[in-house]
């Protein structure tokens, strides 16, 4: 293992864990009820540990890419079902990220929305074209490391750190009328929603058939999903925790982007605010780019077109046509003037509802022998899979009601 | 079954001030964060550019807020009404105290 590769996986996994929906419901969740939603992020993050590093271990064993997968477990009418819905959930999800972008740029430069959707599309397109895989991953995750100032504002306002540490352990708040705990409910299915996107698996197990990845890349593929996914969801909960503790007294409910990078300005000034904004705009890009080439990489693995950004856009043509058509898609979505913020509801909604569709194949297929040799999932691997698969299942059944009942979170 | 169906149902349909409620807590909240951007930015905390942005988004939220209500003549409403009307750089404390007034409907709305 070389120990470089290690690092520089390790920290494109860290900048690039972040998206637009975890920024959103980090922040309304830690401002809503303190610090007791954090176990429910950090349950997550070791689903989509457990998923990550199947998907990994499934691109370099078998060689088989999710949606490939997905065709022969589910059948051609079921994996066609998934696979159509898992587009939609994508490029709404994609469309709030580009919309992310967008507001960002705003924030930043002061030039109107529309503008800055149309050039932030433009420069991630043209970033897509030009760069190999490696690097567009590596770009984006490397410079998202600027949300470590979430943390570094997280430390400097001292907040109750055992309060913080008691958030760990799973709870429901006490005295919470019904009203409250379906709202606290939802936003529990939410944050599973928003850390175990699905988007994150097509993208991770085709980077690594992009990379030609074998089993001598198993362990590499280990420890970055456990240490890079678990660092990068710290980075989630300092922004919940930074909520709970400034919000939170002021009767703020954060409903903008904007807001969570208030978190950081508050202790350390115009240069924090600064940071931030930048961390979050590239960590929100590189989410825009993997969910666009994730739609990519799914219709063109389920048809069994030529795909992979490995090759030249002209030599995966239908590939090419493909992220380009989806990320000009998501543009017209966020230019018709639909709120952002009310896309990464419906992002997380639909995600979590293809969420059981898209596991289960990639479940079934790491535990199979006959594929996956001694490289099968073991007794912890099995257990683990299983138990998030319910756990899913269960937050994809309870989604649309609590959404209608709790108005999407707003009570 | 028919019990969930019957309160999805009851979720779409309300009116009132009960209906109102999320409005009344959004309009709430944007008038807090207000303040807070008005206070951090008197501290020179804040980039100018960054300070418009927000309150030109916190004012459209009110002003959403404030269409949606179902009932447009309540004293929501009129706090609602002032705080839209409050000039960018209203001082913290004037934004805070209409941040407290909605909070106090909300409040007696909710244990009601």
């Amino acid at each position: 293992m070389n120990p470089l590769e290690l690092t520089l996986g390790i920290m494109t996994a860290v900048g690039g864990f972040v998206d637009i929906s975890e920024l959103v419901f980090a922040a309304k969740a830690g401002s809503k009820f303190g610090y007791a939603l954090i176990w429910v992020f950090a349950i997550a993050t070791v689903g989509i540990m457990v998923f990550g590093e199947m998907s990994g271990r499934v691109a370099a064993v078998a060689k088989q890419p999710v949606f490939n997968l997905m065709r022969h477990r589910l059948g051609l009418k079921l994996g066609m079902l998934t696979l159509l819905a898992s587009l939609i959930a994508n490029l709404i999800t994609c469309a709030a990220e580009v919309g992310g972008v967008a507001m960002i740029l705003n924030y930043l430069t002061g030039a109107p929305f529309r503008l800055m959707a149309i050039a932030g599309a433009l420069v991630l397109m043209a970033s897509m074209w030009v760069l190999p895989f490696k690097w567009i991953e590596r770009t984006y995750g490397l410079l998202g490391l600027f949300m470590i100032v979430f943390a570094v504002a997280l430390v400097a306002i001292h907040p109750p750190w055992d309060q913080i540490a008691g958030g760990f352990v799973p709870q429901i708040p006490k005295g919470l009328s019904t009203k409250e705990l379906l709202i606290f409910a939802y936003f529990a299915v939410a944050i599973v929603s928003a850390v175990m996107f699905p988007y994150e698996a097509y993208f991770y197990s085709s980077g690594g058939i992009e990379e030609e990845w074998g089993p001598k890349d198993l362990p590499m593929n280990k420890i970055t999903c456990t240490v890079g996914f678990g660092l990068g969801s710290l980075l989630s909960i300092a922004i919940l925790a930074s909520s709970a503790q400034l919000f939170t007294p002021a009767n703020v409910d954060p409903q903008l982007l904007g807001s969570s990078a208030l978190e950081v300005a508050i202790p350390l000034g115009t240069t924090g605010l600064v940071i931030a904004l930048l961390g979050m705009l590239f960590a929100i890009s590189g989410a825009a780019v993997e969910t666009c080439m994730a739609n990519a990489y799914s219709i063109s693995q389920f048809f069994g077109w030529e795909w992979g950004r490995h090759r030249k856009p002209r030599e995966a043509p239908r590939f090419t046509v493909a992220w380009v058509t989806f990320f000009a898609l998501a543009l017209l979505i966020i230019l018709t003037g639909i709120d952002p913020m009310q896309l990464v509801e419906y992002a997380v909604l639909f995600s979590i509802l293809v969420l059981p569709l898209t596991y289960l194949p990639l479940l079934l297929l790491a535990g199979d022998k006959s594929y996956m040799g001694e490289y099968a999932n073991g007794p912890v691997g099995k257990t683990l899979g299983w138990l998030y698969f319910a756990l899913i299942s269960l937050a994809a059944i309870g989604a649309l009601p609590l959404y209608f009942l709790t108005s999407g979170g707003q009570g | 079954m028919r019990r969930l169906l019957f309160l999805l149902l009851l979720a779409g349909c309300s009116k009132g001030p009960e209906a109102d409620l999320q409005y009344i807590g959004q309009a709430r909240s944007a008038a807090a964060e207000w303040a807070l951007v008005n206070e951090q930015a008197a501290d020179d905390k804040l980039t100018g550019i960054y300070v418009d942005a927000m309150r030109k988004s916190l004012r459209q939220q009110i002003e959403t807020a404030k269409a949606a209500l179902t009932v447009p003549d309540s004293a929501y409403a009129h706090e609602m009404a002032t705080l839209v009307a409050t000039p960018d750089n209203a001082p913290p404390q004037e934004l805070r105290h209409h941040a407290e007034q909605l909070k106090q409907i909300e409040d007696s709305l909710e244990s009601a």
